[in-house]
This record gives structure tokens, C-alpha cells and sequence, in this order.
């Protein structure tokens, strides 16, 4: 008997052995990349997923749509032949912005990245209107307090204005209305092209919608904004973004008197809305790759107010922000005439 | 030369035709955005999105929205040209900038302008007090 059990024992041992050599194996393969390891493009693909495919490293498994969103605008061969050209530093800068303009143009499949630069011009040339108002009220305040008889007439005034609607702003709560925050590029890396395509449809105001301060900062970087110039459907008159397009028609009903810094706020607040709405898992880590581009020190800021994640932390801020606006606001456009 | 088969608005291929040596038909979806005269515009597109996806990407919009879904595809083909790392994002992160730098700018403005105004209300109530 004793024998028999010494006979089995070694047996057994060796099964173990063998086991735990089986285990181990699937586990490294796994992590090597097998089957059940492939990137988010060798899994769409239906392939296997090399050592040294070029795309694993920006398309984790986990996160199959910002593959499919890539694939749907671009192409893999596109990609490849874009990743191929670029040296090895630049290549994670460029697949995050073509991640994100993937991810825009999903968004918005119409406008995609030029609906979000048209929309920012808005907003800057709102903001520089705001600041062209609230200058010449300083300036009516301080010349005001040199002539001391002038505070009666315009505190008088200040009772008699209603509060009017003031500059309009874009308040893109709705549909695809919405900004994602891209962090900001390096210095050396910023070129504007020169566009040269337009709607003649589109194309039909005269008000150059293209801000002085929008052109200076663009034209530091010798370019031209040919494109912009022709693609501004800005109605002057109506203060509202008049366009053929349907996301920025539904917005010239919603003026407000919220200034640009809540409206702002709450474009990146709908935006987080928003992608709840859709498909959290999949966008979740997207702001991963919308990481700073070379100024990679300082921009934990910018990060944390695109950040979905961190809702919470843009609340109490945001409710400040506004009531502060609406306050400002009132004081702001009391002294305007109603236009 | 027979124009008979090709694009029914003008009689010449549309550009996509030409760019890919093929017979513009009546039905072609690229015709109408894409004319002869601006070869560029649909060779850039092509460069960066491909014919197909571009062609996937008008079926799927709404026939009223596909000029401007073939301009801003123009537009983001033509910046990822110029600038292949970072395309038309570029610019996209220069005006988002902008737009902080307005905003801090607006609200120490509108800061001065409320310490002023708060001055002004005393003196208008002293004022109106003196009226009344």
C-alpha cells in the first residue's frame, strides 16, 4: 500500500505541476497579446494583433468605438500612411487629435471640427463685443467721477433703462451644440491653413465675423483665414449665428443675458451631459488622450475642467458663476441702449 | 466626346470623377459638391478620408446638410495636409485659448466695473435723497 502511494504521489504532483504550467501560459499570453489581447483595431479587423502593430498603443481593447470613429472618418490605411510620415515624438500628439476629430466628427457628423471652430469664433467675437461695452462704461464711470455732476445724470439713468437681452450669446445646450475641450497645442506646432472652400449659400452677410483679437492671434502663425472669413453666417443685425446649419439655427432662439464665462461652463457642462447620455465607457478615457501636447507641466488646470470626471468639482463653481453673470450682466446692460 | 453619361450639372465630370478615372454618372453623390473646377478640393479629401468614407459619410447625412458636411471635410483635410500632426485640432486649441483669455479679461473689467458701480449707488442715493 505504502508502495502504491508513493507511485501516486509523484503522479499527482506532476499533474499539478503540469496545471499550473497550463495556467501560466494562458496568462502570458494574454498579456502578450493573444487572441483575447488585441487592440481595439486588430479586434475590429478581425486580425491578429502583432508584437509590433503600430496602432495597439492608441487603441486600447477597452475603448472600441474610438477605433470604430477613427476607422468610420479615416481609414486605417490613412492613419498608417499619417503615422508613417511623422517621427516617433510626434506620432501620439497626431493620433490624439485625429482621435478627437474622429470623436467630433461622430458628434457632429455634419460640421465636425469646423463647427466647433466656428462656434469659438462666435464666442470670442461675443466676448469682444461684451468687453467693448463694459470699456465704455468704465470709461462713462470715470469720467463720471472727474466730473462729479455727471454721477447724478447716469445714476439717473441707470433707473430708467430696462434690462435689455444684451449681446447674445450662444447658448448650445441642445443637440450637438456642444465644445469638447481640447488642451491646448505646443507653441511651435500651431499653423492656421489657408481655406479656400465655401458655400455661396452659406456665405450671404457682410459682417466680418472673423475677431480682431481671433485674426492677430491666428496671423501670428502666417496664416490665413480665407476659409473662416467665407464660412461666417453671422447675422449682424439679428445678433444671432444665422447658418444653414441646423445645430447653430436652433441656437439664435436661446439668447440670454448670461455672459461668455457661464456660457462657456455650461457648453463643457452639456458636453459632460451629453456624454453620459451616449456611451460613457467608451469616451471616459478619451480624455486620456486629449492630454497637454508638449507644454505637458502646467495644463493640469485645462484637464480638470474638461474632465467628465470631475463634475462635481465644476458645480459649486459654475453656481457661482452664474449668479455672479446674471449680476454683472444687469449692471453691465442697464447703461446700454436697447439695441 | 459623348456627355451623355456624365454629371448631369455640368457636362464635364465632377472633380471625383476625374481624380478617379471613372465614368460621372447622373446619379454620381460627389457632382454636386465637388465641380471640375476645384480638383483640389475632392484630391485633398481623398488624401486624408478616402472616397469611400466620404461617400458613407453623405449617405448617412441629410441631403440639405451634405454641402456642409463636404466643406468641413474640405476644411479638416486641407489642415491635416498643412499641418499632419495636428490638423485642424490646432487651431480648434488656439481659439479655446482665446476664449480663457477674453473671459479673465471680461471678468477683472467687469470687476472694476462693479466697484464702480457700487460707488455710483451711494452717491445716487445721496443724491436722491437731496431731491426728495
Amino acid at each position: 500500500m505504502s508502495q502504491i502511494k508513493t507511485i501516486h504521489n509523484p503522479i499527482g504532483s506532476l499533474e499539478r505541476f503540469l496545471d499550473l504550467l497550463l495556467i501560466s501560459l494562458i496568462v502570458y499570453m494574454t498579456l502578450k497579446g493573444g487572441t483575447s489581447g488585441a487592440c481595439a483595431a486588430c479586434k475590429y479587423q478581425r486580425r491578429r494583433c502583432a508584437a509590433d502593430c503600430p496602432l495597439a498603443p492608441y487603441f486600447p481593447a477597452e475603448q472600441p468605438k474610438l477605433f470604430q470613429n477613427v476607422h468610420r472618418l479615416f481609414g486605417v490605411r490613412s492613419i498608417v500612411k499619417i503615422l508613417e510620415n511623422l517621427d516617433e515624438l510626434q506620432r501620439p500628439e497626431a493620433m490624439k487629435s485625429i482621435i478627437f476629430q474622429s470623436y467630433v466628427r461622430d458628434r457632429n457628423p455634419v460640421h465636425g471640427c469646423l463647427g466647433i471652430t466656428q462656434q469659438l469664433q462666435y464666442m470670442i467675437w461675443v466676448a469682444e463685443e461684451e468687453l467693448k461695452a463694459v470699456n465704455s462704461q468704465l470709461q462713462l464711470y470715470r469720467s463720471g467721477q472727474n466730473h462729479p455732476m455727471m454721477i447724478h445724470e447716469i445714476g439717473e439713468k441707470q433707473e430708467d433703462l430696462d434690462l435689455g437681452m444684451g449681446l447674445p450669446v450662444n447658448n448650445n445646450n441642445q443637440g450637438n451644440n456642444t465644445i469638447p475641450f481640447f488642451s491646448p497645442v505646443s507653441e511651435t506646432q500651431q499653423q492656421q491653413p489657408h481655406m479656400s472652400y465655401c458655400s455661396d449659400q452659406v456665405n450671404n452677410h457682410d459682417y466680418n465675423p472673423i475677431p480682431d483679437s481671433c485674426k492677430e492671434v491666428l496671423n501670428n502663425h502666417n496664416t490665413s483665414l480665407a476659409w473662416g472669413q467665407n464660412q461666417f453666417p453671422y447675422n449682424h443685425h439679428n445678433y444671432g449665428f444665422i447658418n444653414q446649419n441646423e445645430h447653430c439655427s436652433e441656437t439664435k432662439n436661446n439668447n440670454s443675458v448670461m455672459a461668455i464665462q457661464s456660457q462657456l461652463v455650461n457648453l463643457q457642462m452639456a458636453s459632460n451631459q451629453q456624454e453620459e447620455e451616449v456611451d460613457d465607457q467608451n469616451y471616459d478615457e478619451i480624455h486620456q488622450f486629449l492630454e497637454i501636447i508638449d507644454e505637458s507641466q502646467s495644463f493640469t488646470e485645462t484637464k480638470e475642467v474638461y474632465a467628465s470626471s470631475s463634475g462635481e468639482s465644476l458645480k459649486e463653481p459654475i453656481d457661482e458663476i452664474g449668479e455672479k453673470e446674471l449680476r454683472r450682466a444687469a449692471t453691465c446692460f442697464s447703461l446700454t441702449s436697447v439695441n | 466626346m459623348s456627355s451623355s453619361s456624365y454629371s448631369n450639372y455640368t457636362n464635364s465630370p465632377c472633380a471625383a470623377c476625374k481624380f478617379l478615372r471613372r465614368k460621372c454618372s447622373s446619379d454620381c453623390v460627389f457632382a454636386p459638391y465637388f465641380p471640375p473646377e476645384e480638383p483640389l478640393k475632392f484630391a485633398n479629401v481623398h488624401r486624408i478620408f478616402g472616397a469611400s468614407n466620404v461617400s458613407k459619410i453623405l449617405h448617412e447625412v441629410a441631403p440639405h446638410q451634405r454641402e456642409d458636411a463636404v466643406n468641413s471635410l474640405a476644411y479638416e483635410a486641407e489642415a491635416r495636409l498643412k499641418d499632419p500632426v495636428y490638423g485642424c485640432v490646432g487651431a480648434i486649441s488656439v481659439l479655446q485659448r482665446e476664449v480663457l483669455r477674453l473671459q479673465r479679461e471680461l471678468e477683472e473689467t467687469n470687476n472694476d466695473l462693479m466697484r464702480y458701480a457700487s460707488c455710483l449707488g451711494g452717491e445716487t442715493s445721496a443724491y436722491g435723497g437731496r431731491r426728495g
